[in-house]
């Protein structure tokens, strides 16, 4: 119970256990909003990412992108405006309607669906967990089944678990269904050649086989996003000067001057999956910051979780493609082949190769997502690992960051990994500059209806 | 450059690594193909395993070995006593262990009858049909005629399936009845796994508690990890019972994996006679946040306290004991064992017979992708060391696991087995176990062979010490988890240069009797049979406090010469 209360999702949860506890005294309670009900189901889908093992950020970015927009479909006939991603996105297309003549619930559809959606892609979650969606979801139907005939009621409950079901079934064709029972394919074997990806000896995980090899073959939420122009790699060189060499240079020289400032930044934004919510868990924590720091409706809101999921979703499908076509060399290959024989990267090696960058590209893609929906001026102060205990051997503590644009936040995702000393700057460059174009292939999809009001 | 040609260059260079040097007169010889030993740890899957120990098992003077092969049959190799060894596995009763995945193996006297016993670590059965690879490890009791009873049941540890590494044989409890402690590497399960949802799979990949096995009067083992304090979760690579700071009870230095991202290392005090480990880790900044493979014991400073030297990937560790309250320090890169390997078993001992402690590291990569690294052999000069691998011909470029020294041709001085792993990959030579002799040594020697009474039966866990010419050299008695999933010879060692005589021989037995034998032989095998003394006894205070005024006046003499 003491890693429960570390963060904010630990502390969403507690307000939840009290509620429960509450919730039997006939005393009044407060009435949670739209939003706060959409914030919870944000803070659960985070906490289950966390607390489930053998996460990876691959998968967790696929968990993201069906819960998000489970989300969005579980209300969105509710809003004349706003279109349905039925028909938008490839084999979606059974996606249940409503009766048009009948009424519904939105949040009641939408806590049911969340609950579903949530058990059905976290199936190998722990049972303490599953116990956990649940009581979110009774505690909400309490609240909001009140003033709603018994009727409409059990519509929509029924509705939402039929939006969830139905996305799910979608959702196992895409590749990555159950993902995390392939995490290494222990048959494949890697191209040996100057400069390809070599398992890490300064390691996060015990695997010396890369994470998803094939995960960039899934299906995109976006077509388009399965068409994205390939990025260019500069050609190996171990010649002191060249443009590799300096590539790598960089990062060791960089790794010599860490100011204590970049190592904080480098551990913040580690984001390992074995004690965290991952790399696309803090920008889907993000889309709850700003949702919460705007008055927005639960229609908009909605939107922003299934935007963010499937711009981080669809990030990760392409720079593992990247990945894999490239397999480029980590800087603890190069550097102490070339450069500096005792030299050790800052942070310890994911097990997948190097360009472009996971967290640039996903970074980028929430970023430029979160800007189309909010602007790009927002301050916000980000707790993701507040009160994590201080890294002894680096000597380092994990200080909670402000930014005052989601861009400013995405940068330094990305130049953490280089002050880890785990990616090249190119890496990064690309990573950002690629995780926008897909963010604009998701926002692009016609969200809204024009030919309305 | 196609593979082929860059194999070939590989070879090329690595051929001119070995013959380069066949001309020095004194190196050691590897005499694997004439001793008959022919042997491959085969992996199950990634880079785990393989061990051996050394071990009398039918007391002819001659010790024998156990090799693990992974997903191979394992080696029994009877030592014939002309240089060569026979494998007589089949019809040994120990053909069960080919069911399974085994890793590590230890042996002691677990009923005290005389003969050694056999425990074998395992990962899981080599039939296939586990869903998570688990299995429990194997016991087996020496039948004293070169056969051996599968009693894993018996002893009450069927119910342990865990994803085991190094096994090592201590007497916490100082009752003469060898115990266990197990490192455990994936979550470990009590009894059958029900039916396997992917929440179990998911979870299976997670940090293990290791075992720590007492031996209940040589019937059965109970797990006591939780009883005796110890309760972490790790990566564990095993750990091996010493006395740190020389209180005459097994502590117990626990080795793990990543542990700069789950738990570190441990140094644990024994409380004996209360029933209870301290964790010391942090007090003796032994808690290395490092991806800890194994550990060579020996007091290679010869201050009369035990260092450790730990395996790493990169950067192995020289933890030097600054003696009681005081923090280890890592003197790795000073001292001169600092080369850089991924590295896995390790042992002091005096190879050259100079009077102090070398080194030898045994290094190899991570299949399935792997490149050759020789193994070090740290010459250790006035506590310097000189890395001097290919110079003595040792520096075998296979796929390293666990090492041991032993003495395989009773000629005094200890030779070296090396067990190496099959190559997946490509890989530019055979990468075979090799049997080294030493025929550097040319000072003169002592064994010391023991005979618990009280103690264990090998007196694994007590301490010989040998005073010659002011000179105090301490060795342990190897219950095995030092190297990686290994066991030495329990006969200490001990290398004496010119003398011809030691002042004397002190034997501190687990559990506190202490014996002393003066103006000793050299170029010999000692046996010494422990006199049992009278527990908790007045007299035997007052014996003690004579000798130990003995000792401490013999060395102050000596001293002053």
């Amino acid at each position: 119970m003491t890693i429960f209360f570390t963060n904010k999702i630990g502390k969403s949860l507690l307000i939840l256990l009290l509620l429960i506890v509450t919730g039997c005294s006939p005393k009044e309670e407060q009435k949670m909003s739209d939003k706060e009900v959409v914030l919870e189901w944000a803070n659960m889908t985070l906490f289950i990412t966390r607390y489930t093992p053998s996460n990876s950020p691959t998968f967790a970015s696929r968990a993201f992108g069906y819960t998000g927009l489970t989300m969005y479909e579980s209300v969105v006939p509710g809003f004349t405006d706003y279109n349905t991603m039925n028909g938008q996105l490839l084999g979606l297309e059974k996606l249940p309607t409503i009766d048009d003549t009948k009424e519904y619930d939105w949040v009641l559809a939408l806590n049911a669906g969340q609950s579903e959606i949530l058990k059905n892609i976290y199936v190998q979650t722990s049972e303490e967990n599953i116990q956990k969606i649940d009581s979110l979801e009774q505690v909400i139907y309490d609240q909001f089944q009140k003033e709603v005939e018994k009727e409409t009621v059990q519509r929509s409950v029924d509705f939402g678990k039929a939006v969830a079901n139905a996305i799910f079934e979608w959702s196992k064709t895409d590749g990555g269904h159950r993902g995390y029972l392939f995490n290494f394919d222990k048959t494949m074997v890697h191209p040996d050649r100057p400069g390809a990806w070599k398992p890490p000896l300064f390691a996060q995980s015990f695997s010396h086989h890369p994470l998803h090899p094939h995960w960039g073959e899934n299906r995109t939420f976006a077509s388009k996003n399965k068409e994205v122009e390939d990025p260019k790699m500069i050609p190996y060189d171990t010649t002191p000067g060249s443009p590799y060499y300096k590539q790598f240079e960089n990062v060791y020289l960089k790794d010599l001057e860490l100011t204590q400032l970049e190592k904080e930044a480098a551990i913040w934004w580690g984001d390992d999956p074995d004690v965290s919510f991952t790399p696309p868990g803090h920008s889907y924590y993000f889309a709850a910051l700003a949702v919460e720091g705007h008055d927005i409706s639960l229609i908009e809101s909605t939107q922003v979780f299934a935007q963010v999921g499937m711009a981080v979703a669809d990030a990760f499908i392409n720079c593992w493609k990247w990945k894999y076509q490239f397999f480029t060399e980590r800087p603890n290959t190069f550097v102490p082949k070339y450069i500096d024989e005792e030299w050790e990267s800052f942070w310890p090696d994911p097990p997948f190769p190097s360009f472009p960058s996971g967290h640039a590209i996903q970074a980028a893609a929430a970023a430029t997502v979160l800007e189309h929906n909010f602007g790009k001026e927002f301050t916000f102060t980000d707790r993701a690992h507040e009160g994590r205990e201080r890294d002894e051997l680096k000597e380092t503590d994990f200080v909670i960051r402000t930014f005052h644009s989601f861009w400013e936040a995405a940068q330094e995702t990305a130049d953490s990994r280089f002050y880890g000393g785990i990616h090249t700057e190119l890496d990064n460059e690309v990573g950002l500059e690629k995780g926008k174009v897909i963010a604009k292939n998701i926002y692009n999809l016609e969200w809204r209806n024009p030919h309305e009001q | 450059m196609n593979n082929n040609t860059k194999t070939f260059t590989n070879y090329l260079v690595i051929s001119i690594f070995f013959f380069g040097w066949v001309s020095h007169a004194q190196q050691f010889t590897d005499v694997t193909e004439d001793s008959g030993i022919n042997h491959q740890y085969e992996v199950y899957e990634g880079t785990f395993g393989g061990g051996v120990t050394v071990f009398d098992f039918n007391n002819d003077g001659f010790e024998d070995l156990y090799i693990t092969s992974g997903i191979k049959d394992d080696k029994l190799y009877l030592n014939n006593g002309d240089g060569t060894f026979k494998n007589v596995f089949e019809g040994s009763g120990l053909e069960v262990t080919s069911k399974y995945v085994t890793q590590g193996v230890v042996s002691a006297d677990v009923n005290r009858d005389g003969f050694r016993d056999l425990f074998i670590t395992t990962i899981t059965t080599t039939d296939g049909k586990n869903i998570i690879p688990r299995a429990k490890n194997l016991l087996f009791l020496n039948n004293g005629d070169s056969t051996f009873k599968d009693v894993t049941n018996e002893y009450r540890l069927e119910d342990l399936n865990s994803f085991s590494t190094g096994p090592s044989f201590g007497d916490i409890d100082a009752d003469g009845y060898p115990d266990l402690f197990v490192g455990n590497y994936f979550q470990e399960f009590t009894g059958k796994l029900g039916i396997i949802k992917d929440a179990t799979i998911v979870s299976a990949n997670q940090t293990a508690r290791s075992y720590l096995l007492k031996n209940n009067e040589g019937n059965s083992f109970k797990n006591v990890y939780d009883d005796y304090g110890l309760g972490h979760k790790g990566f564990g690579f095993g750990g091996v019972f010493t006395d740190f700071d020389n209180d005459q009870d097994q502590d117990l230095l626990v080795n793990q994996d990543f542990g700069y991202k789950a738990v570190p290392n441990f140094l644990y005090q024994n409380e004996y006679p209360n029933e209870h480990f301290e964790d010391a880790s942090k007090q003796t900044e032994m808690d290395l946040k490092i991806n800890a493979m194994g550990a060579a014991v020996g007091d290679f400073n010869g201050d009369g306290w035990m260092d450790y030297y730990i395996t790493n990937i990169k950067f192995n560790m020289l933890m030097e004991n600054q003696g009681n309250g005081r923090p280890f320090e890592d003197k790795a890169k000073e001292l001169g064992t600092y080369n850089l390997a991924i590295s896995w078993g390790a042992n002091f001992a005096d190879f050259d017979h100079d009077q102090d402690l070398d080194l030898f590291v045994s290094n190899g990569d991570l299949n399935p992708n792997c490149t050759p690294m020789g193994n070090f052999y740290f010459d250790n000069n006035y506590n310097t060391y000189t890395e001097k691998g290919r110079e003595l011909g040792i520096n075998d470029y296979g796929i390293g696991r666990g090492s041991v020294i032993f003495d395989m041709d009773n000629d005094g001085d200890m030779d070296l087995l090396v067990v190496n792993q099959k190559p997946i990959l490509n890989y530019p030579i055979a990468s075979t176990t090799r049997l080294f002799r030493n025929d550097i040594a040319t000072g003169n020697w002592l064994k010391v062979a023991l005979k618990g009474v009280q103690a264990e039966s090998n007196g694994i866990g007590s301490r010989v010490t040998v005073i010659s010419k002011g000179k105090r050299l301490i060795r342990e008695i190897d219950g095995g988890g030092s190297s990686h999933l290994s066991q030495n010879s329990v006969i200490a060692h001990f290398g004496l240069g010119a003398n011809t005589k030691v002042d004397s021989v002190i034997v501190d037995w687990t559990g506190g009797n202490t014996q002393v034998l003066t103006n000793v032989e050299t170029n010999q095998q000692l046996q010494i049979i422990e006199i049992a003394q009278p527990k908790n006894n007045q007299t035997y205070v007052w014996y003690l406090l004579g000798v130990l005024i003995l000792i401490i006046s013999g060395i102050y003499l000596y001293r002053k010469k």
